[in-house]
Parts: C-alpha cells; sequence; structure tokens
C-alpha cells in the first residue's frame, strides 16, 4: 500500500495504481487523450505528463506506477510548458474544422487547447491531409485529419468489444486509423469507439450533424434493450431525444453500452398512439376513462374471467398500481406477462431477454401472490375482458390474439402497433417518458428518469390507472412515483426498507441495500441520502408533476 | 461624492416667469423667422422622394454569402444561432457532396420577427457567411409567413465572399 | 328700421362673422401647423396636392374639411342627443357675436352694433362659451369627457374672473365702454408725442388680459380642459363636423381676442399720429381698416408663438395662477389706476 504525496496532497492508494487514479481519485485534474478508465493504458499522446522526484524528465501519469514516498507535481510550470509543447504538436495538422465537427464542444482536443496553448498555430506549412468523412462501418463516420492516434478506439474494439477490426497505418504524420481490408467496424458495441473517441474523429452517424451539443440536456436515465438495464444519459434538444450515450456505472455497465439499445429511441420516432380511442375513434379522454370503467364494472358484476397481460417495460411503480387496482376489483383476474422476445447475449453487456425490467415486475407480481399464466397460452382459454399493458408485444401474436376473443379490452399502450384490435386504447408514455425504477437481471435497482415532455394525450400507465381506480369506486392511495415506491417498499418484500433517495446514480443492489431501518437504525444511512440526493429527488418529483399536467 | 450644487432662491423677477418666457419667445421667434425666410435649418427629409443613405455599418435584412461557384459558405455550425440572444435562427444541417466542406445547412431560416438586429450572430460566423450589410431595412409584411426569410432569399441577396474558408494552406 | 340698414347690416355680418373671422380661422389651422414647423425646424404639412400643386400646404385646411365633412356623425350611446348636438353650436356662436362690436374702422360705418355698452357685450357673450364645452363634455356619457368639461368649466370661471377686472383699468382711464369710444380715446397723445395706447397705459393689465383670455380659450399652456396627453378632454367623442366646430371655434375665438385686445389696448384702427378722429376717410380709412386686420394678425401670431413657446402648466398650476396671482394682481392694477385717475 504505498503512500504517495500528489500536489502536497497524501494519499495511500492499492499497489498498482497508476498516478493518474490516484489524482483523479484526489479530484486533481489531470489532462489526458488516450488514457480511459476503462481500456488498457497505451501512454502515446503524453498530454498527462507530471513531475514527479522519481524521473529527471516528466513522466506520462497514466503509465507510471504509485510508489511509496513518491512526490507528484500536477501543474508545475516545467508540466505546463511540456503538455503545452505536446498539445502544438498534437495540433500541429489538425485541420481546426470545429464549425463542421460534431465534437466541438465536447472536445477534449478543443478544451486543452483552451487550458494550456491558446495560441495560433506556428506550423508555417502545407499541413498534412489524410482521408475525411470516411464511413468505416455502418454507424461510424472517421475524420482521419482530426485523428490524434490516441488509439482507443482500437484498443476498445480489441478488448472490451472483443471484435479487433480497428488498427493504425502508416507512419509518421501520415499515420490513421483504419479497419482491416475488407472488414468494417460493425461490432455491436461500434457506437462506443465513437465516444472513447476524445476528438471528433470518429463519429456516429445517428448523430451525424444532428445538433449541436451544448444546446443540449442529458437526463439520466437506463437503457431498455435488455434486462442488463445499461446506465445512459438521454441527450434531448427540443423535446427530441437526439442521441443515448452511456454512462459510467460499475454496477451495471461499467463504460458501454451496445449499439442497438443507443438506437432503440427510434422506434418512437413514428406510430404513436395520439389520442384517446375507442374501437378506433378517438374520444375524450375522461369519456373514455368513464366508459371503460363503467363497462369494465358491469363486466366483473357479470362474472366475467379478466386476463391481464403486463409488460415488463412498465416500470415497478406502474406494475404496482396496476395490480392495486387489479387486486382490489377483479381478484379471479389472470395474468401473463409479455415483452420482447428474446434476443442473443453475448459475453459483453447484451443480455437474451430483451426487456428491461423482468425482475421488477416478478418481485411485485409476487408481493401480490400472482402466478402469471404464458402468454401464448393465455388465448386458449376464453378472457371475455382483456387488458394489455406495453408497447412491445407486436413481435408477439398473442397478446393481439387474446385482445381479438375479448369482448371488453383495452390496451396502455404508447405505440399504435396492434391494429386497432382493441375496444379501449390508451395512450401512455414512452420509456424516455417515464419515470420509476427498474430491476434489471442482477437484482440492480435503477431510476428512470423523464427526458421528454408527453406529447398529446398521452399519460403516465399509473395515472390511467389512478383515474379508472377513481371511476371503479377503489382510489389508489398513492399515484405519484415516488408515493408509488414507498408503498412498494412496505408492500414488496424484495424493496422492504429501501428509499427512493438510496437509488442513486448507480442504481443499487437488492443484495447490498440498507438494512430496514425498522430493525436497526442506521447511522450511516442518514449520511447518504445527502441533500443533494434530496434536492435531486424533489426536482424529478416536480418533474413528474410538471409532465403528468402536461398530459 | 457628487457636487453641492447651490440653488439661488428665485427672486420676484424669476418667479413671475416673464423674462422666462420672454426669452422663449425670442428663441422660438428666431426659429421661426430663420426658417420662414431661408429654409436651411430645417432638418426634415422627404421619405419617399428623398432617401437618407444609412451608414456603411448599418444592419439591415441578412445575407446568406457564398463561394464563387454560388454555393452557399455557410457550413451550419450554429454559432450564429447559439449566439443568436432572441433565437430566431433556425439551421437544420445536412451534408454535401463537396468532401472539403461536407456540412451544410438544408433549412436556413431567419424569423425577422423575433430578430433585433444585433448583429452577434455576423460576428459569431467563423465562415463570413451571414452578414447584415444589404444596407436594405426590414420592410413589414402583410403575414408572418413572410417574415420568415429561407435560406433562398437570403442567398438571393448575398455576393461571392473571397475570405479564406476551410482553414489556411488548404 | 329701414331697409337699407338692414342691408347693410347683413352685409357688415357676411364680411365680418364669415368672411373674416372664418376665413381667418381656418387659416389659423394652416398658420399653426406651418408655425408649429418652423418652430421645430421641421417642414410642415405639404403634401395635400391639386394637380402637383401643394401650395405650401394651404390646400390642407380643405383637405380637413372635406375630410370633416365626410366622416361618420357618430353620436355615443346613452348621449343626451340634444344637448349633444347643441354644444358645438354654443361653442362657435358666441365668439362669432362679439365681432358684433369690434369696430373695424373709424365711424358707426365699421361695425355691425355700436353698442354703447359694448365691452360689458363682449363678456357677457365670451362668458357664454363655457357652456359648449361644459354640455358637450356633460352631454357625452363618457367619464373623460366629462372630467375635461369640469376642468373646462372652473377653468373659465377662475379666468372670466381676472380677466374681466382687467379691463376696468381702461375703463377707469378712458371714463367709457363703448368700444367705438375707447379707440377715439387711444388716439389722443400723451406728452404730446405718445399715442395713448391702452398698453401704454395699462402694460400689466394688457399681459393679464392676454394670459386669463388665452385660458380662457383653453388652448396651451392651458389645455387642460382638452388634456390631450391625457384625457382627450370634453370634445372626446365628438367626431366630423361636430368636431371640426369645436375645432374651428378655438381658432375664431383666437381672431375674437386679438380683435378685442387690438381694440383696447393697441388703439384699434388707429394709426398713431394720424387722424385720430377717423374722419379723413377715402385712402387714410382703408389704411386704418388695414392697421386694425394688421394688428389682429401679429396678436394672433403672438398667441401663436405662446402656445408652441410655453409648456402646459398642471391643473393646480393653472387654478393657483387664476386665483392667487392674476387676480389680486388684477385687483390692485384697478387700485392703483383709480388713484392715478382719481389724482390727475
Amino acid at each position: 500500500m504505498p503512500t504517495l504525496k500528489i500536489d502536497g496532497r497524501e494519499i495511500t492508494v492499492e499497489e498498482g495504481t497508476r498516478v493518474i487514479e490516484a489524482a483523479d481519485a484526489l479530484g486533481i485534474p489531470i489532462p489526458r487523450f488516450c488514457y480511459h478508465p476503462g481500456l488498457p493504458v497505451a501512454a502515446n499522446c503524453r498530454m498527462c505528463l507530471v513531475e514527479t522526484n522519481r524521473s529527471p524528465k516528466p513522466v506520462p501519469s497514466c503509465y507510471d506506477i504509485c510508489q511509496d514516498g513518491m512526490e507528484v507535481q500536477t501543474a508545475s510550470e516545467k508540466v505546463k510548458e511540456a503538455r503545452r509543447a505536446v498539445l502544438e504538436y498534437t495540433l500541429l495538422n489538425h485541420p481546426v474544422d470545429c464549425p463542421i465537427c460534431d465534437q466541438a464542444g465536447e472536445c477534449d482536443l478543443q478544451d486543452l487547447y483552451f487550458d494550456y496553448d491558446c495560441k495560433p498555430s506556428r506550423h508555417a506549412f502545407r499541413k498534412a491531409h489524410k482521408p475525411k468523412a470516411r464511413t468505416i462501418g455502418p454507424r461510424i463516420v472517421y475524420d482521419a485529419e482530426r485523428c490524434i492516434n490516441c488509439t482507443r478506439c482500437v484498443r476498445f474494439c480489441e478488448d472490451v468489444a472483443g471484435a479487433p477490426q480497428l488498427r493504425q497505418v502508416h507512419r509518421g504524420e501520415k499515420t490513421y486509423i483504419d479497419v482491416f481490408p475488407g472488414t468494417e467496424l460493425d461490432n455491436p458495441y461500434s457506437l462506443c469507439a465513437a465516444d472513447v473517441c476524445p476528438v471528433g474523429a470518429l463519429t456516429p452517424k445517428d448523430f451525424r450533424f444532428k445538433c449541436r451539443v451544448w444546446f443540449m440536456k442529458g437526463v439520466q436515465s437506463v437503457c431498455g434493450e435488455c434486462s442488463r438495464g445499461c446506465s445512459v444519459r438521454l441527450d434531448t434538444f427540443k423535446n427530441e431525444v437526439q442521441r443515448v450515450k452511456p454512462r459510467h456505472n460499475p454496477n451495471v455497465n461499467q463504460y458501454w453500452a451496445c449499439d442497438a439499445g443507443r438506437l432503440a429511441y427510434h422506434r418512437f420516432d413514428e406510430g404513436r398512439l395520439a389520442g384517446t380511442r375507442i374501437r378506433g375513434e378517438e374520444v375524450a379522454y375522461f369519456d373514455a376513462v368513464a366508459r371503460f370503467a363503467d363497462a369494465f364494472q358491469e363486466a366483473i358484476g357479470g362474472g366475467k374471467q379478466v386476463a391481464v397481460v403486463l409488460s415488463p417495460f412498465m416500470t415497478c411503480e406502474d406494475a404496482f398500481a396496476a395490480l392495486t387496482l387489479l387486486k382490489a376489483k377483479a381478484p379471479g383476474a389472470v395474468y401473463a406477462v409479455g415483452g420482447r422476445v428474446e434476443g442473443e447475449a453475448d459475453d459483453v453487456l447484451a443480455r437474451a431477454d430483451r426487456n428491461p425490467n423482468r425482475a421488477g415486475l416478478d418481485k411485485v407480481m409476487g408481493a401480490f401472490g400472482i402466478q402469471p399464466v404464458p402468454l401464448d397460452t393465455l388465448h386458449e382459454a376464453v378472457h371475455p375482458v382483456v387488458l394489455v399493458f406495453g408497447f412491445e408485444h407486436e413481435e408477439q401474436n398473442h397478446a393481439r390474439m387474446a385482445l381479438q376473443a375479448a369482448e371488453l379490452s383495452a390496451v396502455f399502450t404508447s405505440l399504435d402497433n396492434l391494429g386497432d384490435v382493441e375496444t379501449y386504447a390508451f395512450p401512455t408514455v414512452t420509456p424516455y417518458e417515464t419515470y420509476g425504477t427498474w430491476l434489471n437481471e442482477f437484482e440492480v435497482l435503477q431510476r428512470v428518469r423523464p427526458a421528454l415532455k408527453v406529447p398529446g394525450e398521452a399519460r403516465q400507465a399509473r395515472a390511467v390507472v389512478a383515474d379508472l381506480a377513481e371511476r371503479l369506486g377503489a382510489p389508489l392511495d398513492v399515484a405519484s412515483a415516488p408515493g408509488l415506491f414507498d408503498a412498494m417498499a412496505v408492500a414488496v418484500e424484495a424493496f422492504s426498507g429501501l428509499k427512493l433517495d438510496d437509488v442513486g446514480p448507480f442504481g443499487i443492489k437488492l443484495s447490498e441495500k440498507p438494512a430496514d431501518p425498522s430493525d436497526e437504525p442506521d447511522a450511516e444511512e442518514g449520511a447518504e441520502s445527502d441533500d443533494g440526493a434530496d434536492a435531486e429527488d424533489a426536482a424529478d418529483i416536480a418533474e413528474e408533476t410538471a409532465a403528468t399536467e402536461e398530459a | 461624492m457628487g457636487k453641492l450644487v447651490e440653488r439661488p432662491e428665485p427672486d420676484v423677477i424669476i418667479q413671475s416667469y416673464l423674462p422666462e418666457v420672454w426669452n422663449g419667445m425670442k428663441r422660438t421667434s428666431r426659429h421661426f423667422f430663420a426658417n420662414l425666410l431661408m429654409k436651411k435649418g430645417i432638418a426634415t427629409i422627404q421619405y419617399p422622394d428623398e432617401k437618407v443613405t444609412y451608414p456603411p455599418r448599418f444592419r439591415g435584412n441578412h445575407r446568406l454569402m457564398h463561394r464563387e461557384d454560388g454555393s452557399v459558405r455557410c457550413v451550419a455550425c450554429y454559432l450564429c444561432s447559439t449566439a443568436c440572444p432572441a433565437d430566431c435562427i433556425h439551421i437544420v444541417a445536412g451534408e454535401t457532396d463537396d468532401t472539403d466542406v461536407e456540412k451544410a445547412p438544408t433549412v436556413f431560416e431567419i424569423d425577422h420577427l423575433r430578430c433585433i438586429f444585433c448583429g452577434f450572430c455576423e460576428e459569431a460566423c467563423p465562415c463570413d457567411a451571414i452578414r447584415l450589410d444589404s444596407g436594405e431595412h426590414r420592410v413589414p409584411a402583410f403575414c408572418r409567413k413572410d417574415e420568415m426569410s429561407g435560406k433562398e432569399d437570403l442567398l438571393s441577396r448575398g455576393a461571392p465572399s473571397v475570405s479564406k474558408q476551410g482553414g489556411e494552406f488548404k | 328700421m329701414d331697409l337699407t340698414f338692414l342691408l347693410l347690416t347683413l352685409v357688415k355680418i357676411v364680411l365680418i362673422c364669415f368672411v373674416f373671422a372664418m376665413i381667418m380661422g381656418a387659416l389659423l389651422t394652416w398658420v399653426e401647423r406651418k408655425l408649429s414647423a418652423a418652430v421645430h425646424d421641421r417642414v410642415g404639412p405639404n403634401r395635400a396636392s391639386i394637380m402637383g400643386v401643394t401650395a405650401m400646404g394651404l390646400l390642407h385646411p380643405i383637405a380637413d374639411m372635406i375630410k370633416a365633412f365626410t366622416k361618420e356623425d357618430f353620436v355615443p350611446a346613452g348621449a343626451n342627443k340634444a344637448l349633444f348636438a347643441l354644444a358645438p353650436m354654443l361653442a362657435m356662436v358666441p365668439p362669432l357675436v362679439v365681432f358684433a362690436v369690434v369696430p373695424f374702422g373709424p365711424g358707426p360705418n365699421f361695425v355691425i352694433a355700436p353698442l354703447d355698452t359694448g365691452m360689458l357685450f363682449i363678456l357677457a357673450i365670451g362668458g357664454l362659451g363655457i357652456y359648449g364645452a361644459a354640455l358637450g363634455g356633460w352631454a357625452s356619457n363618457n367619464s373623460f369627457a366629462l372630467l375635461g368639461s369640469l376642468r373646462a368649466a372652473a377653468q373659465m370661471i377662475s379666468y372670466e374672473v381676472s380677466m374681466g377686472l382687467n379691463l376696468v383699468g381702461i375703463f377707469l382711464i378712458f371714463g367709457t365702454v363703448s368700444l367705438s369710444q375707447i379707440v377715439l380715446g387711444q388716439g389722443e397723445l400723451l406728452w404730446g408725442w405718445l399715442p395713448m395706447w391702452g398698453i401704454v397705459l395699462q402694460p400689466v393689465a394688457f399681459i393679464l388680459f392676454l394670459t386669463a383670455s388665452m385660458a380662457e380659450n383653453k388652448r396651451a399652456p392651458f389645455d387642460l380642459p382638452e388634456g390631450e396627453s391625457e384625457i382627450l378632454g370634453y370634445n372626446l367623442e365628438y367626431s366630423s363636423m361636430r368636431f371640426a366646430l369645436f375645432f374651428l371655434s378655438e381658432f375664431v375665438e383666437i381672431v375674437v381676442i386679438a380683435a378685442v385686445a387690438a381694440t383696447l389696448f393697441f388703439g384699434g384702427w388707429q394709426i398713431p399720429w394720424v387722424d385720430p378722429q377717423g374722419t379723413a376717410g377715402g385712402w387714410i380709412t382703408a389704411g386704418q381698416v388695414a392697421a386694425f386686420v394688421g394688428k389682429v394678425v401679429f396678436l394672433c401670431w403672438v398667441q401663436m408663438m405662446i402656445r408652441w413657446t410655453l409648456p402646459r402648466f398642471r391643473y393646480d398650476q393653472v387654478m393657483t395662477l387664476g386665483w392667487k396671482y392674476l387676480l389680486p394682481l388684477s385687483l390692485a392694477n384697478i387700485v392703483v389706476t383709480a388713484i392715478v385717475v382719481a389724482m390727475l
């Protein structure tokens, strides 16, 4: 356990820790291009040079291992001069086409230029020219002139994605990144290669020229593509998702996310269910609620069998609200869980279950003592009343068959994709507009946050459920997501003792959740839910209220 | 500290206001007779018949400059719309076939109902693409639609600009 | 009453009231705009043209007249229609009637009605002018118009007093209220060389009279009843020719004030040292009539210049000026004049 001093501040680190990691732990900024915490060290950019008492020359802090008694200077004049020189050299052949570069605004090169150099180029000759705007993969465009050859992308493909598709070609100023002949950068994680690129050399085609980064607002949410539930940031502008970026979460996805999940927001580009409908005819929302509730009341009063298809895309709160109502009004209902069909798992992130909250749904159903029947057997028995939650059932025909056979049916969906077989259709929100929690396959509970304002008549599923409950004479005690979470923490054993504040940016592993405060008062827990979390939570509630009111 | 100004106690003559009325009458009469006899002092410009020439730095209608081949110089970098305090510039970027340029606006709209003619866009532009130096002032329109200037409209007022674009020594 | 007298009087009425006063009034609307333009270093109206002839904007009064005649004659709902219609006439008629006693030249031929009590007649008729403004605002069923007419009434009553008192000095000196006699009296010379004009004998009274009568006329700087920048005044609801009558009456009143002031303080038709008895006839009489008209024009100009020079008063200032300064000064002027006249 070496103890060293960085800029006069002492820190004890694990054996084998790099100096840059120790500095990061202390919060001391060290500029870097090639170093990435999720990638092996290459130490080729030389931007992270620091002065140590172990070497006469500045050394790259990303490569130097911490030693006991080491003294590191990260901001001495010598270091600054060295970095300035490195930066000038890095910028030597840079085209400075920031106005047309999608990276501009979040570009490390741009930021560090203003931090360190900030001088016009002294390079008086013709700059080196290399391929520009070259498509090297189905989702990636490469600009060799902007490239600073840090090889982050090469290392990413090789070590993380497990698909060594990139390499450096040529030497000296002519060096650039290229795919091996006859191949292309098409691994399922290729967009992360663009993420790790510190400059604008690799840019995603999907985001190309779409929006300048400084216009966008980032919302921390969860990817719904598979049961991994990668932590992502939804970048939005003008109430549209512009792109989805993975965010660091050591519990779930490290630094990465798959291309499919990051492009999944296009699913909602069109085909949204715009208004409340009865047999394909648009009606006012509250009329539909009243008519459906009355018809439902009559049906269950007549002892008709109710079948419910739940969606593993529903948040735990939505499911909890829906089940609370259904348990009260239709205790004999049959339940099935829909969802997308299984995909292929890989050994990086993707899971076979392509639904984000199946685990959470199981937990909530368990709390109500529900044993779901398989969806494909649902239509075998006759169910006069069918309720379907979720938008993703088009991949399975069974939900549609059940709806077709029903006398009274209702779908609560954001996408209009079941072909008007239902009697009632209530527009609900997409995973990009909802607010709640998802539990992934590895029992990490994470918070889904709305990045967009809800369009048109659409509502949160739990809000529709609450309105129905009101009409049915069994009003819910709470209908807001935080309130439902608290109720759930009491009712669902797996969540017992949890508070929404405990679910931080990295989510929370159910196995590591704080002990039930009713058992033993925990001092640490109070310290964890600091003011910041409270404020964030309050903001979330306000956000949700606004979104609901908008609807 | 401000300077304390002595205010003289007005005497009866001053308070009667007659001297000041007399002075005022002298002033107005002087203008009256001067202007009656010769029109030199009159500042009026008979607008539709005579027009003032605007100073060279007058900020009028926007225009988009073009390159020698007639293509628009704008590369849709959004710096103008970022700088715009009135949020009046709407750009949609698209790709061009010209590999040296790559990016160009497919839509470039200025909402003149929002524009305050501050000229920030002109200053922000790295490409000498948008200018407010057309020398025409904005004329009113009969409907909102006519107050939106599209790319074609802006280009029609444009002129070739020869300033360097795309970096030195290209 | 013989037919000749009747015809002659009719001719005089037409010539003086309609030709002289009305045309002067109409012209003054043009003069006011051109004069204010000149004071402001502007050009003034010059766009109205017939076949390209603009005549320095002289066509604008005609254009205004056409406009006034062709506009909708609007009567607000809830207005008292009879009074609403009556008010503009009441505003227009008194200033015209005042001309009946103003001597335009020597002898009874140049005055419509050579009343012995001429000056009292003027004060009596002039006092009627208040009805136009008061009734107009009251009949309009509009709170702002009513406010304007209230201001007009209060202001005119206040200044009526000092206006009348200012003339007492003149009466004391000349011992008569007949305008013709006063004009003849002003033909005499003081110390053998100075014409005994009212302005020479009663300079304070002249200033006070001019102030009071401008306040009577409700023009800036005393335009509170109209108050274009605040309440729009008693004629707020008036349109078309009815408004034009209010508008025109103001300008006719300017002429009246100028005529009365010329008669009382500037020797009327007198040309200094020439034919003070007005018996010469021929060209000299014509010159005397012209002198009178010239004096009227000059005094009109003075009133206009004051209107375009002085800023307007606040309402409390108007009242303060009227009651606290003009009235005591007029009374003091009478006392001093009376003592001097008695001692001489």
